[in-house]
């Protein structure tokens, strides 16, 4: 009986614990198996032991990319955490036109990232947005997916289509602030900002270290702005970890298992981020 | 005096905030929405268009390849008409969401109201395909599906979707359940109704808006993909929306702005038209969904 019970109860959830690991688990083990492997054109699979291990410690491709996705990850995550926290603080005061600005605040983080990233195949053309911007201004255009501003240019679009996912989720955290420990704030004389850095701060604060470690996982394997603006050029200036492992398996060495075993090498990496993350959120 | 100091100080704080908030918003938007509906000549024009055309958006529906527009002006080199991207962009995330929301009415009905043993592992677990970066199972899938002969084929993409979708649908399916009271539930179960019957004809009806909401997000995830469809297709009358995308590009330059503004444009507006339909669940599905338990 208490079997049956339990058989009953999991058959709920069956299906989906399946599909889930034919879609996560399996794929993960089937990836290690591949990074043990050599397959050249034409050729059957060969079992190489540790030879694409050695490639990718030896290739400049594995630490060009961790710097460059730590730099591309922390820095958009940064500006999207001071511009969620701005625009949730702003956007919490009472005035005419907040539920409006509320909704429309959203539409950047609503469009899909490829459609974002149109959106800046426009504003970064020599003939677009924003150098017509700068010339009015009276300043000289600036080549935006170039060398010198082309991780520049791709923060931007990250943080342009990422920022709202912050507002939303720290403007619940404030609106779930008592109002009582305001006004007993306000009886004992203290002035907005301390009221902002020993009543709000703390109270927001998990909600911020929340949402900012799930922004950081998704940026750093976000791999359509890359894709879409430079393809991690120009000269590997923007070639983070999923682009890398695209250009590996499909562009450049067109070596599936060699890619296997560089995703496996920075899997760690991930693993310990998302432990992180979950217990933050548990 | 010192107090109405204080209240045109503030005034200006919204003023100015108003301001800087809707340059921030609308200044990437302006340029493909204003060529979208320009004629050719006035495509590279900075200024709002002279005259508004709506043929842009037409020519999207228009089922011939090489229908010409009504005016000259580079036309990008397309395999297939508009509508057929659009067409396969619609099947795979009306099916993935279908399935998503099923799968995961069940699992998440399970997470919300069963206790057992290995209910705290199994929470983990899906939170943790809930964030797991999905670039890293890519090749394998790719591999696989090959090997199942499942490559190059709309349900091979539309069963790796579930990769995205089912993990959200879960989580936030359980939290709607959660919040419907189980009383409801307990005196069914007491006058003799079975769990499966309580959940179908009690719980599963008043549920119905996070059914939606499940199904919506799950829709828009799906459609929102650009790597999977591009590792696994290939040919190009399969190819969803995003790989639309770059053949209006030669070299790196945009070569049809009028085409590619239009069909980046009717991309974006689909979601965002369910987003400001569902916008006070986004935060419950998202941030308090996963949060809370």
């Amino acid at each position: 009986m208490k079997y049956k019970k339990a058989l009953y109860e999991w058959i709920y959830i069956l299906p989906a614990l399946i599909t889930l690991t034919i879609l996560f688990i399996f794929p993960l083990f089937f990836n290690f198996w591949i990074s043990f492997q050599e397959k050249s054109l034409g050729k059957e699979a060969s079992f190489v032991g540790l030879k694409n291990y050695i490639k990718v410690f030896n290739s400049s491709v594995l630490y060009v990319s961790l710097l460059n996705t730590f730099i591309y990850a922390f820095t958009a995550v940064f500006f999207k955490t001071i511009i969620g926290l701005t625009v949730a603080l702003f956007l919490n005061m009472k005035f005419k036109g907040r539920g409006f600005l509320r909704g429309l605040s959203i539409l950047p983080w609503a469009l899909p990232m490829y459609v974002v990233c149109v959106l800046f195949w426009f504003n970064y053309d020599a003939k677009g947005t924003f150098n017509n911007l700068l010339r009015f201004f009276g300043l000289k255009p600036i080549h935006w997916l170039g060398f010198d501003y082309a991780m520049p240019s791709v923060i931007l679009i990250n943080v342009w289509h990422g920022w709202p996912f912050f507002f939303m989720g720290i403007l619940a955290g404030l609106q779930a602030v008592p109002i009582e420990l305001y006004e007993s704030a306000e009886i004992d004389g203290a002035s907005s900002f301390q009221k902002f850095i020993h009543i709000t701060l703390p109270f927001i604060k998990p909600v911020i270290l929340t949402v900012a470690l799930l922004s950081l996982m998704w940026t750093m394997g976000d791999f359509t702005t890359i894709y879409m603006m430079t393809s991690g050029g120009p000269v590997d200036k923007t070639l983070t970890i999923p682009m890398a492992s695209f250009q590996i398996a499909f562009f450049r060495e067109v070596d599936i298992p060699l890619a296997a075993a560089y995703t496996i090498v920075i899997l760690p990496i991930y693993l310990v981020l998302i432990f992180i993350t979950l217990r933050q959120m548990a | 005096m010192n107090k109405e100091y204080r209240k045109i100080k503030t005034q200006l704080i919204i003023v100015i905030g108003i301001i800087i908030l809707l340059l921030w918003i609308l200044i990437p938007l302006y340029w493909a929405l204003k060529t979208s509906v320009s004629y050719p000549e006035e495509a590279w024009n900075p200024g709002l268009p002279s005259k508004i055309t709506f043929e842009n958006y037409i020519q999207l529906f228009n089922p011939y390849p090489f229908a010409k527009r009504y005016a000259i002006g580079a036309e990008a080199a397309l395999p297939q008409p508009v509508i057929v991207p659009i067409k396969n962009s619609f099947i795979v995330a009306i099916i993935a969401a279908t399935v998503s929301t099923i799968i995961g009415m069940f699992a998440g009905y399970n997470l919300a109201r069963f206790h057992y043993k290995g209910k705290r592992l199994t929470m983990y677990y899906i939170l943790f395909t809930y964030i797991f970066p999905t670039f890293m199972l890519a090749i394998p899938l790719m591999v696989i599906l090959k090997q199942i002969g499942l490559l190059n084929t709309l349900q091979g993409l539309t069963f790796v979707h579930l990769a995205y979708t089912l993990p959200y649908s879960i989580l936030m399916l359980r939290s709607y359940f959660m919040e419907i009271p189980i009383e409801l539930e307990e005196s069914a179960l007491i006058d003799g109704c079975t769990r499966s019957s309580s959940f179908l004809r009690i719980t599963l009806p008043l549920s119905a808006p996070g059914l939606v909401t499940s199904f919506v997000f799950a829709f828009t995830l799906s459609w929102n993909d650009l790597l999977f469809a591009l590792i696994l297709l290939s040919s190009s009358e399969l190819y969803t929306l995003p790989l639309e995308m770059n053949f209006f590009l030669w070299g790196g330059e945009i070569v049809d702005p009028i085409g590619l503004s239009a069909v980046a444009v009717f991309t974006g507006i689909i979601p965002v038209i369910l987003y400001m339909i569902l916008q006070k669940y986004i935060v419950i599905g998202l941030v308090r969904g996963a949060l809370k338990r």
